[in-house]
């Protein structure tokens, strides 16, 4: 497991999520600047994407919604590179762990993308049967619930009209899950398959060139950590 | 003056099923998931303290998994669906 790293802000503007208010005035709030928060929205656009299965009657892919305004990111922005497929170079083969009782997916772990299955693991490591009648039966819900979910996180995003973002509880809730699953696909694609390759990572990030696109994923990682970080430490309960 | 009735006996699938081998949901260690993330879901999901939460938490840290609830099969997928809901790499199994 990891632990929220110390401020890796990107911005001068950006502040962590704080709890405000109680009750039904109760508030998380933050502040993100428009780049960051226009990365959230492709990162999570991105995301959406790739957990939507091809030809499915999912909604079609946010990336395609009318309502993208100027200036998004297009085609050609680097992080289009980093859920398509980035870190097959960049210290992942130093990273490899070996298939062991506890490092292994289990079932059906070659047999697709990576990231997916980690969002979606064989649930049971005994019975491959059960782990297949569950898969059949559950996934394309958990698919849809993630996807509602990431729209809801990008609308909430695009529902603010300046630095200050505000959700309101369930809204942060869905907002935490979505961070989650987009630092669970950046982390597929870095390499990452134990608490070790963690550090490790961070040792290659920072002798890395700045300008390396493997770099700049890390570094978004990071970001992506200390936000959720910081909602999650504000929304806990304490002993 | 009434007898009170006899107690019904348990219907007999019921009563297999509470002689069986219970069931578990396991939560696996990963290097994404932050702890502090890991045990808001224990709270948030099972209702645990914020004490037991904590300590499941640090047991899936440490021993690369933890029993995070046992009980019937059923309810046992249904944890384990929610868990991967919120991405947490959860399983099920009998208990062995």
């Amino acid at each position: 497991m990891a632990c929220g790293r110390p401020s890796r802000k990107t911005s001068e503007v950006a502040k962590g999520f704080t709890r405000r208010g109680r009750g039904a005035a109760l508030r998380y709030a933050a502040r993100l600047d428009e780049h960051e928060r226009e990365l959230l929205v492709t990162l999570f656009g991105q995301v959406r994407d790739l957990i939507a299965p091809v030809g499915s009657d999912a909604p079609p892919p946010a990336s395609a919604a009318p309502s993208k305004p100027t200036g998004t990111v297009e085609s050609d922005d680097p992080f289009d590179a980093i859920v398509a497929g980035l870190g097959s170079d960049f210290g992942a083969a130093e990273m490899t762990s070996a298939p062991d009782e506890l490092g292994g997916r289990g079932f059906g772990a070659q047999e697709r993308d990576s990231a997916i299955d980690r969002l979606f693991p064989a649930a049971n490591r005994t019975d491959e049967a059960a782990a297949r009648e569950f898969r059949r039966l559950t996934e394309d819900s958990l698919r849809a619930r993630k996807i509602a979910g990431l729209d809801a996180a990008t609308a909430a995003l695009r529902g603010s009209a300046d630095d200050r973002l505000e959700l309101p509880h369930e809204v942060a809730l869905t907002f935490l899950v979505a961070l989650t699953d987009v630092r669970l696909v950046l982390g597929d694609r870095l390499g990452l398959r134990e608490d070790a390759d963690a550090q490790r990572l961070q040792d290659l990030a920072e002798l890395a060139d700045p300008g390396d696109p493997a770099a700049y994923a890390v570094m978004v990682y990071d970001f992506l950590t200390w936000l959720q970080e910081t909602l999650a430490t504000s929304m806990l309960r304490r002993a | 003056m009434s007898i009170a009735p006899v107690q019904e006996e348990v219907t007999s699938a019921h009563a297999d099923e509470a002689l069986d081998v219970p069931w578990i949901t396991l939560v696996w260690n990963d290097p994404v998931n932050l702890m502090s993330y890991v045990t808001f879901v224990f709270q948030s999901y099972f209702g645990y303290s914020p004490t037991t939460a904590q300590k499941l938490m640090l047991d899936v840290h440490h021993k690369g998994r933890a029993v995070v609830s046992t009980g019937p099969r059923e309810k046992m997928e249904i944890d384990t669906e929610a868990l991967q809901g919120y991405g947490l790499w959860a399983t099920f199994q009998k208990d062995l």
